[in-house]
């Protein structure tokens, strides 16, 4: 699994443990018999809300607000989905309407960054050029009589479409080219790097992640991020043979670096570039991708 | 035999088939043992009328892998479960517990799994060492798979990674019907599936109907998109077409079974000897196309 160390990994919300699982089976049954309700105590479930906020600009944004068991503090984030507040069981929403206007200015700072990247969403004639391997491709728009993106004989970028073609044709068309493109490049460096695994990859997906850039399941399914298309094609190949190298160690130790570094040995250069650029890709996906 | 289903894989064209015979022969279909749920291995293509595990023809190769699965109904462990628990709670006047329970099922299943049906099944495999192509006769991709693994596991290695098409399949698919023109010997068939691509959206299922028209030309204008497609090629092979590029309904028409009838048939094995030639041919053909039409990566 490769996060590209930019962003905090974040788990997936899970219920707490059942209260009694500790005492023997005799015991917890006489709980069970005084229970008057005999069944065992509901979890705190994770609360989720939106509220509205106005940035020190004037902006106005909705931050999502989750109520986490598993929360021990206050914490603002803010990534390409947008802001959020978790707020462990035992604070008040006061508390956390205070914390979030004492970060105003931290808010409002992300907020502007994000927008630079992020730019503007897929628009019929409007989009002039699309991000691809680390650059901006220019983009021509025709009629035609089914939605398709692809580079056309002489190498143009071209977007066929019906005039009737909805928004979401026009973005599963360029989510498809996009995870075409990928493969291609996938299919280029793989033959390169198979020798000395013990086995390929069962299947090859492309995703949209959140926090990740690609993962390996125990099955041998390599996933992708889709946006590492949009991304320098030398961090896209470091991504597949880090996960390449999980069919070797299913862990990051040194045996693992050690296969990374013998089989990509500037590494360390794209792991320095998905921190750098790593959230202005995926927002800028997001955006392309969510209209 | 002739295959029906293909889900293809490709491997290096450079790996060494030299030892297969006997590399096979390690791995042969052994017969399913009394508390085993289930066994796999080669077996003769061939069957009752050939001994090899293999059958060769120029660069192509015929793999079967044979298997034996024990037929266990979860219903008749349950039933059986629930009256050996109701029959243990009204003797002790307790319910057992979940470790009981647990040991019960394991001691039922010991007990009739020597006593279980055996359902013999056979995957059959199409090798191009040219190409570097394996065909497995499913359209089932777990069991394309399981197939693929036991040819790993017979020659130690098996670089086999699936097709990987270096242009969406949907959107050539879609552009076909549109009106783009098609791959030298290929036309169109009478069956297609549209969809609309947002998630969930409506799926449009066509069959024996000819795919150029109005209505067609509608389903296209709102956006939707061809995720199977009905292809003939050369009035030989027909086939459906999906965007996971798993070729479903092939089917050997007149002009290529025609060969067939006039060969002459002296026997079993000289008659599956002879179809197999035919498929291998055919296949090659068909795989040249796609290869083109989906720019399908190589594995060297």
């Amino acid at each position: 699994m490769f996060d590209g160390g930019a962003f905090a990994p974040r788990g997936a919300v899970r219920l707490s443990r059942p209260e009694g699982r500790s005492y023997n089976s005799g015991m917890r049954s006489l709980f069970r018999l005084l229970s008057p309700s005999r069944t065992a105590p509901k979890p705190p479930v994770v609360q989720r809300d939106r509220i509205p906020f106005v940035l020190a600009d004037g902006h106005h944004i909705e931050i999502l607000r989750v109520r986490d068991p598993r929360a021990r503090r206050i914490k603002l984030s803010f990534d390409e989905r947008g802001a959020r507040l978790s707020l462990p069981l035992r604070a008040s929403l006061v508390a956390g309407e205070r914390f979030l206007h004492e970060h105003r200015d931290w808010l409002t700072a992300q907020f502007t960054a994000q927008t630079e990247h992020a730019g503007n969403g897929l628009q019929r004639d409007a989009t002039a050029a699309l991000p691809l391997r680390g650059e901006a491709v220019p983009l021509h728009w025709q009629g035609s009589r089914a939605t398709r993106l692809d580079f056309d004989a002489g190498g143009t970028l071209v977007f066929g479409a019906p005039a009737s073609a909805g928004n979401a044709a026009l973005q599963r068309a360029l989510r498809d080219f996009y995870e075409a493109q990928g493969r291609a490049d996938v299919g280029r460096w793989l033959p390169k790097y198979i020798a000395g695994l013990p086995r390929t990859p069962r299947r090859i997906v492309f995703k949209r992640t959140s926090t990740l850039w690609g993962s390996l399941a125990p099955d041998g399914s390599l996933a992708l991020d889709l946006s590492l298309v949009l991304a320098r094609p030398s961090a896209f190949e470091y991504v597949l043979v880090h996960e390449l190298c999980h069919l070797l160690h299913a862990d990051h130790s040194r045996r693992f670096w050690r296969e990374v570094e013998r089989r990509f040995p500037d590494w360390r250069d794209e792991r320095s570039y998905f921190n750098r650029e790593g959230r202005a890709l995926k927002t800028r996906l997001r955006t392309l991708l969510a209209g | 035999m002739f295959f029906r289903n293909l889900t293809l894989f490709r491997f290096p064209s450079s790996l060494d088939l030299s030892d297969l015979e006997s590399q096979l022969g390690e791995c042969a279909l052994k017969p399913v043992g009394p508390l085993e749920l289930s066994s796999r291995g080669f077996v003769p293509p061939f069957g009752q009328h050939g001994d090899a595990l293999s059958h060769g023809l120029h660069d192509a190769l015929w793999l079967t892998v044979g298997g034996e699965d024990k037929l266990l109904p979860g219903a008749v462990v349950n039933d059986l479960l629930q009256k050996k628990l109701a029959a243990i709670e009204e003797k002790e006047g307790r319910k057992p517990g979940g470790r009981t329970r647990k040991r019960l099922k394991d001691e039922l299943i010991t007990e009739l799994l020597p006593r279980a049906f055996v359902r013999p099944v056979r995957s059959d495999a199409l090798l191009d060492t040219t190409l570097g192509v394996v065909a497995v006769d499913t359209s089932s991709r777990k069991n394309a798979e399981s197939v693929v693994s036991e040819i790993r596991r017979a020659l130690g290695s098996f670089p086999a990674l699936p097709l990987n098409a270096e242009t969406a399949p949907r959107a050539i698919l879609t552009g076909w019907i549109a009106g783009d023109p098609l791959p030298d010997g290929l036309s169109l068939g009478d069956e297609c599936e549209l969809r609309d691509p947002t998630d969930s959206g409506a799926v449009v299922k066509i069959q024996r109907m000819e795919l150029v028209g109005d209505e067609i030309a509608k389903h296209l204008e709102a956006g939707k998109q061809a995720t199977r497609l009905a292809l003939v090629l050369d009035d030989h092979v027909s086939f459906v077409l999906g965007e996971d590029l798993v070729v479903r309904k092939l089917k050997l028409l007149d002009g290529a079974v025609d060969q067939l009838e006039s060969t002459d048939r002296d026997d079993v094995a000289a008659e599956l000897d002879a179809r197999f030639a035919l498929m291998a041919g055919e296949f090659k053909r068909l795989f040249a196309v796609l290869e083109k039409a989906f720019k399908l990566s190589k594995a060297t």
